[in-house]
This record gives structure tokens, C-alpha cells and sequence, in this order.
């Protein structure tokens, strides 16, 4: 936004013995279209049109267009704190567990105890940041790389949710109607759930792009040693990162219970692996290279239609979606990989 | 020692090298004999590890270079053509795996045996590796893992394990600083190794630090100095002093000292150690005033390499470091910029440069804080800043937006620095501030450093450059074995003198030299 004009050169001033030439890019209308930021945005309105000409019934429909946004946005929350974790360097895979883990814990809130369901709400996203910061205690004091530190860390939660929620889903169906309303409502035709992702990524998109602490977080992730010598507290920005994954995971959790009206036990697994292809195709977007909100909104939307459309189309094909979110992960992982490698031969 | 006879296993012939237009290496030719130990001996930035790494094939020489080994002319900057000729290298990292044994990293270079079933026959695998190290003349329990061994048990394995890869066709052997790390007692034995390369009929090119190795286990030497081989002489007809003068003539004789004005003491004391103790530092007390640079001298594993990331707190330390009369404790480098106390490390990509971040993020990184209103970094007060800097600093940059790698060696450093200068710290500490700068970039990084002086801050410089000393400092200290060895101040300062002092020759006549005297 404001702070990124590519174009702006270093103002040498008179001090400069050699100001360096002009670069002279020319401005053709592959550059003014920047395919190389927004191509995703592109593709993603492609797949639209062509999916909405071949099923027009089905596909290109008002209602199709609210579930994929709908369920979306649930993802994209998750995918969100995914991005955040990211960024510090910090591979979080317990997300989708402590997702999980939050569903379970909500239900047995509601249903157990008499506690109104704002505050179990609230008990329920605290929780999801406590797992955020004993993820970051194990890492940060006792050394353990941080995949294999939440690898442990979801097979924990994972018999935790089963110890809280018996094993089974909760219907929830003694709980206000305000409660479900809150998941399934709809402002001016667009489902609330979206306004939730809305925010978050309006919130998150402001802090790492426009705050210290966002400054911090990228320059830790991307080499931690040089972020310590420069006096930034590496520590806490990788304690805070977790911890803001994990009350985002949290709260992806509660959503969806909101929009389900019960908690589904283990709902929270098939998140992980769309929400880290999302992460890892966000990083080729918008700002190539970082892993940043507004490529992982692109990504996300880009990664639904596609699986929504295919699905449609498809429909003898159940495993599409895994195919192609698989697949997705492996192919933007392996250009971030090549980037890297180009920019350090350089 | 015996004149070098036989056909040579190794000529290069008329290697040069530029970087980003500096020329480097000036068509440096060498040949080694069959059993002869070939030293070559420059200071820092004379090309050495240059030359070696061309030859290692690492970097492509410019058009017109030669090589010949065993009379076949092969590919300069091909690595497996260079290895199928039989030329082996031993770096001073050795490129061992510390955590398994002798046994298999002498396996990992040459394959394991195995038996039924594709099992590892390990007492066969036993034996060939206590084989291979008797090659060497060495002896040792193959079973112990290489992170138990000593520095020179270690290097014994590395060569041993070179020797093996080469299956008796080893042509030359280089060892890159073999010594660096080394006791007395271990270099003996070590030297004692390499004789029994030798009598195989191996050329070894030996490139070291150490003087008084060099005459006991070379034949011949070629120094370089700034790129250019200036002698190849028989080390019967050289001794120390010659040597030293080869490889520090001509350059040193015309020092440019343009001070500001001849000052007459430093100011308040901003820096101070007392009892600094470290992996290699022992005991160094030093205390640094306003407007001084001091500078410190001394070869590898004297202490100089981690004086900087001791002071700033990065590794672990005893002792007391206070930055104006306050403590500064350790493991704590947040707690330094707050003290006034700025580093420019000396591994600039690996601790100076965040890679993701852009040329004004990176400029920005300790002070962006600084630019938050109304709860955001204001976008034009981060580019008016880092623009700012960035003229002090004369940046030559596509654009503040360009990724930091576009950036040459020098003015990546200059971004280091600039980042350190917006601090405003009352000391900077620079450890090898123009490591790999081209020479108009290090002017200006030393006119930088003449001003942060001026304008009152306590500068402390560690250089492997005793020539960026000379040309820096007030006052400079030579490191030995962890301790202050030398002191030097104003006209004494000369690079020669640093040279020899750091190598532990003519403390005596040095100690004159450091009280005004003329040599």
C-alpha cells in the first residue's frame, strides 16, 4: 500500500559521487497488469468465469458464491494464523489440532455447564492462545524445533479434546439461538462469517505491515540472528507470533461450531492442509516472498473456487480436493524454494 | 631441504580474478613439485583463499588462466574435473560430521564394505579405516566419535580421508589454515602428518598464518601481496624477517593517516572491560574513551575474532563490559542499543542482513520504532529516514525498495553500518568492517568511521587488515593467545610492526617501536 511504491528511487541527494543510472523498466502492460504480484487475483477471476459458463447452474449461482465464501472463511482464519506463524519462522502443524481442541472445549462448555455462551466463547479463545504459548515455551526454552515441538503438541490436544468432549460431537442444540445466529447470519447478502475473516485480516494486515512488531516478525522469520543483533527481542516476537496462531486457530474453532450449531468432533483436521497450501501460494502473492495477508486472502478465495468449481464438475471424483490442494501446497512451496535459491546465487 | 625435482604435478598458470570490476588476482602463476610442500603466504586480501577456491572450483577465473596436473591440462573452475585429476582440498573446517565416529566418516567418502545381506562389515571397515590413517602416519581408536577428537586428531582424519578418496592417485593435497585453531604441540604432529603425504610423492600447497611452521615443513614459498605473487623463493634462502618483508612490502611504507587533528588525550571513558573472559579472550581489560578508535590486531584464534560478539553479549562471557558506567549484561543485544552501544558484525550476510527484508527495512530495522505515529510506522518518515541515512552513507542502491542482495559487498555494508549510525551509539564496535569491499566503498566505510569518531563516539575495530589499522586507529592492541601482547599508539602504528607482533616476533624491538621509536 502506501509504504511499498517499487518504483520510488533513493533520493541520493548531492552527497552521492555516482548516483546510480535510471532503471529503465519499461512500463508495457504485462508490468501496469503485475502479473508478477496479483496473478493469483487473475487466475482466481478466470476460474470464476470459466466455471460459471461450463455450470452455470450450479457454480454460477448467488447461493454458490455464499457457501464458498462462507466456508472460506472459516479456513482462511486458520490459514491466517498458519500466515502469522509463518512469518516468525515458527512451522506450526498444531493449529488444526488446537482448532480441534477448541471445538471440543466450547461444546463441553455449552452443554456441560451453565456458563452463558459469550463467556465460554472467551474461555475457549484464551485457551487457544494458552496452547500458543506452551507451543512457544517448549520451542524457545527447551530447544525442540518447532514442527516437531507441535507435532507432539496435536497428538497431545488430540487426546486432550477426546478426554474433554468424551469422544463425540455435541449437539448444541439447548443453547440460545443468538449463539448460532452469530455463525449463520447474514448482513446485506453476505454471510457474517466473512465479516469475521474480514476483520481478522484487516487487524493482522495492519500489524505486519504497518507496525514495528510486524517489521520484527519478518525480519526474525527470515534470519533471526541478524534480527538479534539489531536489538530486536527475538524471543518475544516468536512467543507472540504462536500465540496469535493459536488464538486465531481458537477462534476458527468457535466459528465454525457457531456456523454447525454443534461441535463437531475432530472437525478441525481436514483445516491443516488447505490452510498451509494457502500459506505457502499467499507467499507468491502480492508481496513475493513473505507471507503476507493480503497474497493469503488471494490464495485462499483462489484455492476455493478452484476446489469448489472442480468438485462441481467432477462430482464422481471425490478426491479432487485433496489432489488439488496437495498439489498446490507442493508447487508453491517449490517457488519459494527456487526464489530463494536465485536470490542467494545472485 | 631438497630442491624440487620431477616433472611438477601441479602448474597454474596466469590466474586472474575481478569482482565487480576490482581485479583481485593478477595473473598469478605456481607450480608444485611431486613431494614438495609448497607454501603460500600473503596477509589478508592478498588473494589466497581466492586462488584456492579457483582451483577448488568455486569461482570461475577470468579468461586466459591454466591449469596442469600430472602434465594434463584440466579445467580451471570444473570441481570434478580438478577432483578426477586427484587434487584434494582440506579446509579448515574439515568438513567432518562431528557426531559419528572416525569409522564412518572415513566410510562416508569412500563407501562402506559390507557383507551378507548388505550388512557393514564393521570390523573390516574398523580396519580399513586404522589403515587409512596410518597413511598418514597416525594412530588412533577409529571408534571414538570426531567431536571427542583433538583439533589435530581431527585434521588427521580429514586428510587421511582425502588421501583414501584419491585411491593412491592423490596428485596434490591443499590445506586451507590447517593450523588456525592448533597448539604448539599439535602443529608438530600435524607437521609430521603432512611428511608422510609427501613421501608419496604428494604436492601439498600449504596456505598459513603461521611463520615459523613455514620453515620447518616447506620447501619453497609464494607470497602475495594485494593480488599479485611477488616471489617464489626456496625457504633456505629466506628467514622470518625476509618474509615478512616480502609480504608486507611496498604497501606499508605509505601510510595516509589523515587525522582530524593530533588529539590530546581521549575524552570520557564510554567503554569499559574489565577481566573479559571468553572461549579465547582471557583476562582483557581495555577501556575506550570519546572520539578514540582503538583497534585490535591478531591472527586467527588469538581472541580478535570473538572480542565484538563478547562485548555486545551474543556469546557467553565473564567479566564486566559497562557503556558509560552502566553494566551492560550478557545475552542480552537489545539491552545494548539502549546502553549506546552499536555492532557492525563481521559476517555481514550471516549477522548484518535480514535477506527478506528490503534495503529500507533492513536500514530501519533497531530504529523503527522511532517512527510510529498515531500507532503506525508513518510510511514517509520511514523512507525520509532511511533516505537520510542512506545519503550519510553514500548508498548506491537501484531504489530503498530493492531486495538487499541486489546490493554489492560494499554498500550492503555501508546499509550495516547505516543501520548501527541512526542509532547514534556512543560506541560502535566494527568487526572487520570492510571484509570483502571493494576499495573505494572501504574508503569511504573508513571516512565514516573517522567521522563517528569526531563526533564523539568510542569506536572499537577489529581487523584481520593491519593496514586498515594503520590507516584507522589511535591506538591499536595485538592479540596472542587470548591476551594482550602489544600495544601501539599514533606514529607507531604501523602494519608491519602489527604483523609481526601478532605472530609473536620481535615483541622486543616492537615494544620500542610502540613508545614512538623508529625501527
Amino acid at each position: 500500500m502506501t509504504s511499498s511504491s517499487r518504483t520510488s528511487k533513493l533520493p541520493t541527494g548531492n552527497a552521492t559521487p555516482t548516483p546510480s543510472p535510471p532503471r529503465t523498466k519499461s512500463a508495457g502492460l504485462l508490468t501496469s497488469l503485475r502479473l508478477d504480484t496479483y496473478s493469483g487475483l487473475y487466475l482466481a477471476v478466470i476460474l470464476v468465469l470459466v466455471f460459471t459458463v461450463l455450470l452455470p447452474d450450479t457454480f454460477g449461482t448467488a447461493s454458490n458464491a455464499r457457501v464458498i465464501a462462507s466456508s472460506a472463511s472459516i479456513s482462511g482464519i486458520l490459514t491466517l494464523g498458519v500466515a502469522v506463524s509463518m512469518a516468525a519462522g515458527m512451522f506450526d502443524i498444531s493449529l488444526a489440532a488446537n482448532m480441534t481442541f477448541s471445538i471440543g472445549l466450547l461444546g463441553a462448555l455449552l452443554t456441560k455447564t451453565d456458563l452463558p455462551w459469550p463467556v465460554a466463547v472467551l474461555l475457549t479463545v484464551a485457551a487457544g492462545a494458552l496452547i500458543g504459548m506452551v507451543n512457544a515455551a517448549i520451542i524457545i526454552r527447551l530447544g525442540v524445533q518447532p514442527i516437531v515441538a507441535t507435532l507432539g503438541m496435536s497428538s497431545v490436544l488430540a487426546a486432550g479434546v477426546f478426554w474433554v468432549a468424551d469422544g463425540k460431537s455435541a449437539l448444541l442444540d439447548k443453547v440460545p439461538a443468538s449463539f448460532t445466529d452469530a455463525g449463520t447470519a447474514t448482513i446485506a447478502t453476505i454471510p457474517i462469517t466473512v465479516y469475521y475473516l474480514a476483520a481478522v485480516a484487516l487487524v493482522l494486515w495492519f500489524v505486519l505491515e504497518h507496525t514495528p512488531f510486524g517489521r520484527y516478525l519478518y525480519a526474525v522469520g527470515s534470519n533471526a540472528q541478524a534480527a538479534k543483533l539489531a536489538g530486536v527481542k527475538v524471543v518475544r516476537v516468536q512467543a507472540i507470533s504462536l500465540m496469535i496462531a493459536g488464538t486465531l486457530a481458537a477462534v476458527a474453532g468457535v466459528v465454525l461450531t457457531m456456523q454447525l450449531g454443534s461441535a463437531s468432533f475432530g472437525a478441525g483436521a481436514a483445516y491443516l492442509l488447505p490452510a498451509f497450501a494457502a500459506t505457502f501460494l499467499g507467499s507468491t502473492q502480492v508481496i513475493p516472498g513473505r507471507f503476507n495477508v493480503r497474497g493469503t486472502i488471494v490464495a485462499l478465495y483462489l484455492l476455493a473456487i478452484a476446489v469448489k468449481g472442480l468438485e462441481l464438475q467432477l462430482p464422481d471424483l471425490p478426491w479432487i480436493k485433496d489432489l488439488v490442494e496437495g498439489l498446490v501446497l507442493i508447487v508453491a512451496v517449490g517457488i519459494t524454494a527456487r526464489a530463494i535459491r536465485q536470490r542467494g546465487t545472485r | 631441504m631438497n630442491a624440487p625435482a620431477g616433472k611438477p604435478r601441479l602448474e597454474l598458470s596466469a590466474v586472474s580474478k575481478t569482482f565487480e570490476g576490482t581485479r583481485v588476482l593478477h595473473d598469478v602463476s605456481m607450480r608444485i613439485a611431486p613431494g614438495e610442500v609448497h607454501a603460500l603466504m600473503g596477509q589478508n586480501g592478498s588473494g589466497k583463499s581466492t586462488l584456492i577456491k579457483i582451483l577448488a572450483g568455486f569461482y570461475k577465473a577470468d579468461p586466459g588462466a591454466g591449469v596442469v596436473v600430472d602434465g594434463r591440462p584440466r579445467t580451471l573452475g570444473d570441481p570434478e574435473d580438478i577432483h578426477q585429476a586427484g587434487v584434494r582440498f582440506v579446509h579448515q573446517d574439515l568438513g567432518l560430521v562431528p557426531a559419528l565416529s572416525v569409522v564412518d566418516n572415513l566410510a562416508l567418502g569412500h563407501g562402506y564394505t559390507t557383507g551378507f545381506g548388505a550388512r557393514i562389515a564393521w570390523r573390516r571397515q574398523r580396519e580399513a579405516a586404522a589403515a587409512a590413517l596410518s597413511a598418514v602416519g597416525h594412530e588412533l581408536d577409529v571408534r571414538r566419535t570426531v567431536d571427542e577428537l583433538h583439533p589435530v586428531e581431527r585434521t588427521a582424519v580429514a586428510i587421511a580421508r582425502a588421501l583414501q578418496s584419491a585411491r593412491g592417485e592423490m596428485s596434490v593435497l591443499v590445506l586451507d589454515e590447517p593450523t588456525a585453531t592448533m597448539s604448539k604441540s599439535d602443529v608438530r604432529r600435524l607437521l609430521s602428518i603432512i611428511n608422510a603425504v609427501r613421501r608419496q610423492g604428494v604436492g601439498v600447497l600449504y596456505v598459513s598464518h603461521h611463520l615459523e611452521e613455514i620453515f620447518e615443513i616447506a620447501d619453497r614459498v609464494s607470497v602475495l601481496v594485494d593480488g599479485h605473487r611477488v616471489a617464489t623463493e626456496r625457504c633456505s634462502d629466506l628467514d622470518l624477517r625476509s618474509l615478512v618483508d616480502l609480504m608486507t612490502g611496498g604497501v606499508v611504507d605509505a601510510p595516509e593517516r589523515p587525522k582530524l587533528e593530533p588529539k590530546s588525550a581521549p575524552g570520557e571513558r564510554l567503554l569499559s572491560l574489565e577481566k573479559l573472559n571468553g572461549a579465547e579472550i582471557a583476562g582483557l581489560d581495555l577501556h575506550v574513551g570519546s572520539g578514540e578508535i582503538v583497534g585490535v590486531a591478531g591472527i586467527a584464534g588469538s581472541g580478535r575474532e570473538e572480542l565484538c560478539s563478547l562485548i555486545f553479549g551474543t556469546r557467553p562471557r565473564e567479566g564486566r563490559v559497562t557503556v558509560r558506567g552502566r553494566e551492560l549484561p550478557g545475552a542480552r543485544p537489545d539491552k545494548a542499543f539502549a546502553l549506546g552501544l552499536a555492532l557492525v558484525p563481521a559476517n555481514r550476510l550471516r549477522d548484518g542482513l535480514v535477506a527478506g527484508l528490503n534495503v529500507r527495512e533492513n536500514m530501519n530495522l533497531t530504529t523503527v520504532r522511532w517512527l510510529v505515529r498515531h500507532g503506525r510506522i508513518h510510511p514517509g518518515e520511514d523512507r525520509r529516514q532511511a533516505a537520510k541515512i542512506g545519503t550519510r552513507v553514500s548508498l548506491k542502491a537501484p531504489s530503498l525498495e530493492a531486495p538487499i542482495e541486489t546490493l554489492s559487498g560494499g554498500n550492503q555494508q555501508k546499509v550495516v553500518l547505516g543501520k548501527c549510525l541512526q542509532t547514534d551509539p556512543g560506541v560502535l564496535l566494527l568487526d572487520e568492517p570492510t571484509q570483502g569491499v571493494d576499495v573505494v566503498a572501504k574508503a569511504e566505510i573508513h571516512h565514516l568511521i573517522d567521522t563517528a569518531a569526531s563526533q564523539g563516539a568510542a569506536v572499537l575495530v577489529c581487523s584481520s587488515d593491519e593496514t586498515e589499522l594503520e590507516r584507522l586507529c589511535d591506538r591499536v592492541i595485538v592479540l596472542r593467545y587470548g591476551r594482550v601482547v602489544t600495544e601501539f599508539r599514533g606514529a607507531g602504528i604501523q602494519s608491519r610492526r602489527l604483523v609481526r607482533s601478532s605472530l609473536g616476533l620481535d615483541s622486543e624491538k616492537d615494544t620500542e617501536g610502540a613508545a614512538g621509536n623508529d625501527l
